[in-house]
């Protein structure tokens, strides 16, 4: 299904309701991506962000009829895989990684990829992802809403929960470490390029 | 946002953007909705739904059947049940009632009940107002 087609959540939502319930895979197909991404950036992997946003669409349907309309359908499913998210990745034992646990450096990415720029881009979202590792859960959260969804602080805090001031230190915080980690891991690799 | 924040933003920018997002994979949605099929036709998903959909004739039937439940099977002490207490009751309330002055209208020739029953339908109706709020609440 292509966007220019799609009508609307509230359609679909009215659809569901009404007891069609064919009409909840075009919300799923509009909002995987994005509810997948959140799931992944805060679980740190594919096998559990799946999982992750599969239960957050299932909870999102058993709750529709109680959706109040009050924000938006994907600021209400973005709370529902931030929450999970966050109880999956609290539930389960924490393991410290060390700048030396990056996987490869660019030469590595360079020698996959003979182009000089989609290798650089491979490198940095390859050493964003283990950067995003070593934050915090809620961090994560935070950094993958602002940088990938590009939500600003009010809306991240109608998801997360955290206060509009909060949500700024906190965001303030997680760029520094992210910064930090990713200019650990450039100097270890003597990286220069713009 | 002030001017390191903004400088160290920048930098973030180069890193992170939103071309880069991580997709769901293949079948995912097909995946779901196998998911929210199976659960849609649980029977605890189907009492649910029910429940959802008729829960305002649901509860005020509940509330009937155990009023007059009460009124018909409760003893109200040696003499009898409720019902014959409430009985006796309406049968004195115009003297437990207050009593409604209809003399200034003397056009009106209107049975002694009937300014009570448009009382009683008044409140009524503000408490049907009530209660289609708080249900209709949870309602998109």
């Amino acid at each position: 299904m292509s966007g220019m087609d799609y009508k609307g959540d509230s359609y679909y939502i009215g659809k569901v309701l009404a007891g069609n319930i064919n009409a909840y895979s075009y919300l799923v197909d509009m909002h995987k991506d994005k509810a997948f991404n959140l799931a992944f950036r805060i679980c740190g992997n594919r096998e559990e962000a799946e999982e992750v946003s599969q239960d957050a669409f299932l909870k999102a349907f058993k709750s529709l009829r109680g959706f109040r309309m009050k924000s938006s359908f994907e600021t209400w499913l973005y709370r529902i895989v931030y929450n999970t998210a966050i109880s999956l990745v609290r539930s389960r034992k924490k393991g410290v990684l060390a700048i030396e646990d990056f996987p490869a450096d660019v030469i590595d990415f360079l020698s996959y990829n003979p182009n000089t720029g989609d290798a650089v881009t491979e490198f940095r979202n390859s050493l964003v992802s283990f950067a995003l590792l070593k934050i915090t859960e809620e961090e994560r959260a935070l950094i993958s809403l602002y940088y990938y969804d590009e939500k600003d602080t009010s809306a991240i805090s109608e998801i997360t929960g955290i206060s509009k001031t909060n949500v700024k230190v906190k965001l303030f915080r997680a760029r520094r470490k992210i910064i930090e980690i990713i200019s650990k891991v450039e100097k270890k690799n003597m990286i220069y390029y713009e | 946002m002030n001017k390191e924040e903004r400088f160290e933003h920048e930098i973030l920018r180069k890193y992170i953007n939103s071309d880069s997002i991580e997709k769901a994979p293949e079948g995912f949605t097909s995946k779901t909705m196998t998911r929210i099929r199976i659960e849609a036709e649980s029977p605890v998903m189907t009492v649910r739904a029910y429940l959802n959909r008729y829960r305002v004739p649901l509860v005020s039937t509940v509330i009937t059947a155990a009023l007059l439940a009460a009124l018909i099977f409760i003893p109200a002490g040696q003499s009898g049940t409720i019902s014959q207490l409430v009985l006796k009751y309406i049968g004195n309330s115009g003297i437990s009632l207050p009593k409604i002055d209809l003399s200034a209208m003397p056009s009106l020739n209107m049975p002694g009940w009937f300014s009570y029953a448009v009382i009683g339908i008044i409140l009524l109706a503000f408490f049907d107002r009530a209660l289609s709020g708080l249900f209709r609440r949870h309602r998109v």
